[in-house]
């Protein structure tokens, strides 16, 4: 009482909450944020993987750094990480194990939880067999509990349906590496971008999604004058703006693009006979392929000049070292993975790979999607191994001391075909490990559909409600970054080490102990982990399952790479001889058709729908949300559209408009008018739940990878008015 | 004097200092010599220099790192950015150019939040030119947020108090760059030291599209530009203007005031300053004065208000406004005991001492209205303010002598008051409140004409800002009402009158305040993070 007197007359300022003091590492700072003892980490939020310093007084994280002697970041940090620590103590963490009784959630221990769970389970997979139970993971994980995971999920419940979100995410670079090189791998590394000649961004925004690469740019710019960096997108995002020439590529215009300049360079003899002889295969036919693929035609397609398109062909071709660099433009398409390949076709013919700033490079999605390429067990068999492969069952049989038939020998369902097996009824019980589908997945009405059609949907996750966790039988609370110990692997194949800052709130345990858990339920624990206790025990582990394999763990311990600041499995990059792991050691050339993407506009739906991100928010929102400062930044989503279709549907900036398409409405956006897209397409950022952009995204899915096309769809945008109709 | 930094940085190597870096950071008893180029001076400050930023566009990414470095450094909370990223767009598709511009506090050479501020809380240091704020000494009259042309000072409601970007001086005088240079990915933002008298003569550099006109106040921020750009940029952020606080203390207090000095110099022109009227007019000047007092963040410090008359119009407003309480307190007391005949004092000095208190009540209303005539704040910038002040005196002083004394011949009526003989027997002319009405009507009829044909956009921002769905009405009943205020006296209605005039003065003046569309720099599309 007192004090609010006091505060009311301002004779209390609060001046105690606002002192600073100094900090003897950082500096003079406000005293909340002087820590008593730092812990070194890395990123939770995008694949970046920027390495970290989070400072931490009285158990509690009070602010975070970028790592000075971490060689990914050099000390610098993005508006998330900058602010990464908020999230552990945000309100909206999940706290409680909760079950659904008589339709609500209510808390329950998390004996009863797993009890339930494994029963609910068994009870499913006896009647409609063991793959009834569809498991959708993430790359939100450490690498140990990937591979932790994906014993649990094929050997402890037998189930082979089980597949991670980073298939709405990376699928298709995953798919693409494997058609061109035999195996996955980026074979690159972030210091091409410093030391290439050109470089070359196709659909990737990296100012936005990965800033921190940004500064690769500028320190090529800084000692290469004379280096070039191209960008191709649709729209004039931040990259396109950083970028000496900015090709403002019709949608999916990309492989056209990609075919032409390969016809170019054959056609001027600007390639590289020598490497194409010794280290491809399938040249003649993809030579005679591309030949159609005329600056005449391509303009055509992309919409480009020919001039343009020759300038960038020669570029290219000219370059000492040429870098190609993409994210989710080439990714979110049914052609996504077959575009993959057209880039490494250009690399290829160009001797453009396994040197210094030479490489075809997907920059990934999250802080560790590479890691669960590594060791999960869900497209592939950890380390890289194949399904088809007797050689590779029988390795791991040996490593787990089981029986090599109990490996499966074909992959399951993947993502979006277990959620169509679970609209079907083949799926009965659904687990999501920290993903949030109802935001994230396209064509919502499909997903939800599957989400009320299972008999039991557990949701783990570090954060509860989300939109997806309002669906669940079963809530387990689980642990987030800050809390675990592990590794991610970030795009450039980095391992780095991942601690625990401070422990996790309420009841809320790690996936890894929530995965034992259950395997004790199920009793496997001994058999699959025997002894473990920590996920230092998976490491060790996985290092003898990884060991000879491209992604090696066993090279490095724990300590090494945090002290180290993380270690490159395969080295600076792959491929450096040449050699690539496929069945006659040479890289395949792809002869790739251009097609139009799936759904056109007409009249009806007479515009193309884009998504993207912004960089104060991360995927969902389920995290950035919780961060004041960044919600703050940018509360609400927009919809971006030329001013030459808004003066023909006759809309003023800020209308609330819907963006209407053949499956449903997303209602009461804000209008904003801009030359940031161009005449006929539209764009939205896709982190925000309560103007879902996958309401109105195509459920089609690349053949090859199965990741959807986000990018492209047909839609018409009408004034919002509030009365429904 | 010399400041640490600059010790160090002499010591240095020249263009870079060196840092030191923790190779292992449990034990830091084995640094690693790193040699890294400076984004802050490497050479001592001479006499006629001073510190600023460079905000390189070129390099810009929009990151925002910058904005929440800033916030974690100085333990803000969220809706306060103390260093805030806008955007700036234009051109054609493909030929769209959009550029970010990242501003914290100019530093300027002629600040107007020191010359504005009435208890000297800014100081412009004499060492680093930094613009330096005292959360201490502030009383939270946010005189100085309405003062900024880049709207840089930031009001704290939670503690009472404005703050503001201090350059990070706590670590530019350890040797350490500001939070905001420290963390830009792309060292997009550096500290350089300029020269304060060439940079008077030329600041052109401090220009940018979306930034106010460098001129007023001399921003020593330096923006590079992007070469050779023909394209407009122009802000994204204007369709978002919300109205600003509406200020209810001052609404009240300014009306109430006015309406006190109108009424004082009508009762004195037309005999009427009798003994209730006064008493009535001296409880409504405090019940005012008290009023204003609840504007301030830190109220119990009010007193500090009058520090700076010197160069204050706000410590003016509340100098005079006390003199004229004290004014008018005397004179009601000198008449209350002329008229129970306890001294007799000459007619004249009697006149005189009220005569002054309407001179003092004029004096601090014209002060009042130039605490408004801000560049930053442009459609308060206009003649049309004080002249409203005076008029609104006249409006509602016009009428309300006549109702304060039918109160108070019900009040004398009270058989505890009736041997004092307290009836009034004034009468003020009915066309007089018309011809108030007439010119107060004329005024804001003409400002909205000027707002609205403005070459200035925050001009014509506040006239659209009054043309809003939510505001319109309002616009309308600040219209009808003075009109009614200056008809009902001709059927004797004066009661009527007095309500419509305060109603017409309180709408009026709420308007004044929600409609004023401050300069600023260019913010986001979704004005995030702005407050």
């Amino acid at each position: 009482m007192w004090t609010r007197i006091r505060r009311a007359l301002g004779i209390d300022t609060r001046q105690s909450e606002y002192t600073f003091e100094h900090d003897p590492r950082f500096g003079h700072i406000a005293a909340t944020r002087v820590a008593d003892r730092w812990v070194k980490t890395t990123c939770g939020y995008c694949s970046v993987g920027c390495g970290m310093l989070v400072g931490v007084k009285d158990n509690k994280a009070v602010t975070v750094r970028g790592n000075p002697d971490h060689p990914v970041n050099r000390g610098k940090l993005c508006p998330k990480g900058l602010s990464e620590h908020h999230i552990l103590d945000a309100p909206g963490r999940a706290k409680l194990p909760l079950l659904r009784k008589n339709g609500k959630l209510v808390p329950v221990s998390w004996d009863e939880a797993l009890t339930v769970m494994i029963e609910k389970i068994s009870v499913v997979q006896r009647r409609y067999g063991n793959d009834a139970l569809g498991v959708i993971s993430t790359g939100q994980l450490v690498t140990e509990e990937f591979y932790t995971l994906g014993k649990l999920v094929q050997l402890g419940f037998g189930s082979r349906n089980y597949d991670g979100n980073t298939t709405l995410c990376m699928a298709s670079a995953v798919s693409g590496y494997k058609l061109t090189f035999g195996s996955d791998g980026p074979p690159g590394s972030y210091a091409d971008m410093e030391t290439a000649d050109v470089i070359l961004l196709i659909g990737a925004n990296i100012a936005d999604n990965h800033p921190i690469l940004c500064q690769r740019l500028e320190r090529n710019r800084i000692n290469n004058p004379d280096s070039t960096v191209i960008v191709v997108d649709p729209r004039v995002t931040k990259t396109a703006m950083m970028a000496d020439i900015h090709l403002p590529i019709k949608p999916r215009g990309d492989i056209a693009l990609l075919n032409g300049i390969a016809h170019l360079l054959i056609r001027d003899g600007h390639i590289d006979r020598d490497y194409i002889e010794r280290h491809t295969t399938g040249f003649e036919e993809f030579a005679a392929f591309v030949a159609e693929f005329t600056p005449e035609h391509v303009a055509q397609v992309t919409g480009l000049s020919e001039e343009t398109i020759i300038n960038t062909a020669y570029l290219y071709g000219k370059a000492k070292a040429a870098f190609i660099g993409w994210t989710m433009g080439v990714n979110h398409s049914t052609q996504g993975a077959a575009t993959v390949t057209a880039i490494n076709n250009l690399s290829l013919i160009t001797g453009n790979i396994g040197r210094a700033g030479a490489a075809p490079f997907s920059i990934t999605g999250q802080c560790n999607a590479m890691g669960s390429r590594e060791s999960s067990f869900t497209s592939a068999l950890p380390g890289y191994r194949k399904f088809e492969k007797p050689q590779d069952r029988e390795d791991l049989a040996r490593i787990w001391n089981i029986d090599a038939n109990r490996i499966p020998t074909a992959r399951g369902l993947a993502y979006p075909d277990i959620i169509e097996a679970a609209v079907n009824g083949k799926v009965k019980a659904l687990w999501f490990i920290a993903t949030n589908p109802v935001v994230s997945f396209p064509n919502y009405s499909v997903l939800v559909q599957a989400l009320e059609s299972v008999d039991f949907l557990v949701v783990q996750d570090g954060f509860h409600p989300t939109p997806t966790s309002e669906f669940a039988h079963l809530v387990l609370p689980a642990a987030i970054w800050g809390e675990k110990e592990g590794t991610y692997t970030n795009s450039e194949r980095r391992v780095s080490k991942v601690n625990p800052v401070v422990v996790p709130p309420g009841e809320a345990r790690t996936d890894f102990d929530i995965f034992l858990a259950l395997a004790e339920k199920l009793g496997v624990r001994e058999e699959l982990y025997p002894g473990w206790q920590s996920t230092h025990d998976a490491f060790r582990e996985w290092q003898r399952v990884s060991e000879g394999r491209m992604c090696d763990y066993s090279k490095f311990t724990w300590q090494q790479l945090e002290d180290e600041g993380g270690a490159q499995w395969g080295g600076d990059r792959l491929y450096a001889d040449g050699v690539f792991p496929t069945a006659t050691g040479k890289a395949a050339l792809y002869s790739v058709p251009c097609l139009p993407f799936v759904e056109q506009p007409n009249e009806e739906y007479d515009l193309i729908f884009n998504t993207g991100r912004t960089v104060e928010h991360w995927h969902t929102r389920t995290k950035t949300a919780e961060v004041k400062m960044l919600d703050n930044m940018v509360p609400n989503a927009w919809l971006e559209m030329n001013p030459i279709d808004a003066a023909r549907l006759e809309l003023r900036p800020h209308d609330r408009v819907n963006v209407v398409s053949r499956r449903s409405t997303v209602r009461d956006i804000e209008l904003r008018i801009t030359g940031i897209v161009a005449p006929g397409q539209v764009f939205m950022p896709f982190h925000f739940a309560e103007t879902n952009s996958n309401l109105v995204t195509l459920g089609a899915f690349d053949p090859i990878s199965r990741e959807p096309n986000f990018k492209q769809c047909a839609v018409r945008i009408e004034k919002f008015s509030r009365t429904i109709t | 004097m010399s400041l640490p930094l600059q010790e160090l940085a002499e010591s240095a190597t020249a263009e870079s200092i060196v840092r030191m870096a923790f190779a292992d950071l449990g034990q830091p008893s084995a640094p690693v010599a790193t040699v890294v180029t400076s984004l802050i001076p490497s050479r001592s400050l001479e006499a006629g220099e001073q510190y600023r930023f460079h905000f390189d566009m070129t390099k810009c990414i929009g990151c925002r790192s910058c904005e929440i470095a800033c916030n974690e450094q100085n333990g803000n909370p969220a809706d306060i950015h103390w260093r805030r990223v806008g955007e700036i767009e234009g051109g054609t598709y493909p030929n769209t150019l959009r550029h970010y511009l990242s501003m914290g506090c100019n530093h300027c050479l002629d600040a107007e939040c020191v010359k504005g501020c009435p208890v000297d809380a800014y100081t412009k240091d004499p060492v680093t030119g930094i613009v330096l704020h005292s959360a201490t000494a502030c009383i939270g009259c946010q005189y100085c947020v309405w003062n900024c042309p880049y709207s840089v000072p930031q009001f704290n409601a939670e503690r009472g108090v404005v703050g503001k970007c201090d350059m990070c001086h706590g670590r530019l005088t350890d040797g350490r760059e500001p939070a905001c240079v420290n963390s830009c990915p792309e060292a997009a933002i550096e500290i350089e030291i300029v020269n304060t008298a060439a940079w008077r003569v030329d600041y052109a550099a401090a220009e940018s599209p979306g930034m106010p006109a460098a001129g007023h106040t001399i921003s020593t921020t330096r923006i590079t530009l992007p070469l050779n750009s023909t394209t407009q940029l122009e802000r994204v952020d204007t369709g978002r203007i919300q109205p600003e606080h509406a200020h209810l203390s001052l609404v009240f207090m300014t009306t109430l005031i006015q309406s006190v000095t109108g009424s004082l110099l009508f009762a004195l022109l037309f005999d009427g300053a009798q003994p209730m009227l006064l008493a009535l007019l001296l409880v409504i000047t405090s019940i005012a004065l008290n009023i204003s007092v609840f504007h301030l963040g830190r109220p119990a410090y009010a007193w500090r208000a009058m520090k700076m008359w010197r160069r204050s119009w706000l410590s003016r407003e509340v100098l005079l406004f006390g003199l004229f309480f004290c004014a008018i307190a005397a004179f009601t007391f000198a008449v209350w005991l002329q008229h129970l005949r306890l001294i007799v004092l000459a007619p004249p000095l009697l006149a005189a001492i009220g005569w002054m208190a309407v001179a003092l009540g004029i004096a601090g209303t014209i002060a009042s209205a130039y605490i408004y005539l801000v560049p930053a704040r442009p459609a308060w910038n206009m003649a049309h303010t004080p002249i409203d002040f005076l008029l609104s005196g006249l409006l509602i002083g016009s009428t309300l002598p006549v109702t304060l004394d039918r109160i108070a011949g019900a009040f004398s009526r009270l058989a505890l008051l009736q041997p004092f003989h307290l009836q009034a027997t004034a009468t003020y002319p009915h066309w007089l409140p018309g011809l108030a009405a007439v010119a107060w009507i004329a005024n804001q009829t003409v400002r909205l004409v000027r707002l609205n044909r403005s070459s200035l956009f925050e001009d014509r921002a506040a006239a659209a800002l009054m043309n809003t769905q939510d505001l319109r009405p309002v616009v309308i009943a600040s219209f009808a009402l003075p009109a009614a205020a200056g008809l009902l006296p001709l059927c004797g209605a004066f009661t009527f009158a007095t309500l419509a005039a305060v109603a017409a003065v309180i709408l009026a003046r709420y308007l004044f305040f929600v409609s004023v569309v401050p300069l600023n720099m260019a913010l986001t599309f979704t004005r995030g993070g702005a407050h």
